[in-house]
């Protein structure tokens, strides 16, 4: 079962909400809007926020012209399937097990000190599914600002 | 599944091209004609990364599969591009 349906049934079983409230609840899960998963809520009583399995990576980002060179805003609007980010993953566990060492020591010459051979599929699993409380906003006020959202939906 | 269709807009301050809509379920035709030629090239991967086709077969199914609902858009220097996998 969806943990967030089990949420709202466990809240229901509670008595914290009565069966109008979990049905809204559920309605509002199934129809979730395109919004950070992180500021997406169901109308709990108290103004709580039901968390729902974000499908999708979005970034966003903005550059004014002075930045750029370029005439107009230029603007990068990409949306990227989590289960994307999954297969790549799969993906990454194709690498055969002697390159783990020379890919190690290469990582860790550019100061990125990881042990990609003590990374299991599982912990690769948990990364990503962790992506979904992600939230990055960057707003340069300086004279030719950028704009950069990222954020699961 | 597989995406089926690609939706591809490109705009330009000069000219615009109406958003195309490319079938990509007919590469599979393709695909069943190059089959043979493709199936080499998977078995020599997974030898080369020392790992069965099958499971070469698996990731690479997952990888096209997870495509379907990307949607990259870039407009700079007022030109316009659109992608879409759906």
């Amino acid at each position: 079962m969806n943990e967030n349906r089990r949420q709202i049934l466990e809240m229901l079983a509670a008595g914290k909400i009565n069966a109008n409230e979990a049905e809204r609840l559920i309605a509002a899960l199934e129809s979730a809007p395109a919004t950070p998963v992180a500021e997406r809520s169901a109308g709990l009583p108290g103004g709580g926020t039901v968390k729902t399995r974000a499908k999708y990576l979005r970034v966003l980002v903005e550059a004014e012209p002075e930045m750029t060179g370029l005439k107009g805003t230029t603007s990068v609007n990409v949306r990227v399937p989590m289960q994307l980010l999954r297969a790549g993953v799969r993906l990454a566990s194709l690498i055969p097990a002697q390159a783990h060492q020379q890919l190690d020591e290469a990582l860790s010459r550019h100061g990125v000190p990881l042990a990609l051979s003590q990374i299991k599929p599982e912990n690769l699993e948990e990364l990503i599914d962790h992506l979904e409380d992600l939230t990055v906003d960057v707003d340069s006020k300086d004279e030719g600002a950028t704009k950069v959202r990222v954020f699961c939906e | 599944m597989i995406p089926n269709f690609a939706v591809i807009g490109i705009q330009t301050p000069e000219w615009h091209l109406p958003r195309l809509w490319v079938p990509l379920f007919l590469l599979w035709i393709l695909l069943v004609v190059l089959s043979p030629l493709v199936f080499l090239v998977l078995a020599a991967a997974a030898i080369a990364v020392k790992t069965t086709i099958w499971r070469l077969i698996a990731v690479f199914w997952n990888l096209l599969s997870s495509l379907r609902g990307t949607d990259v858009q870039v407009v700079a220097d007022g030109n316009r591009l659109l992608v879409k996998l759906l």
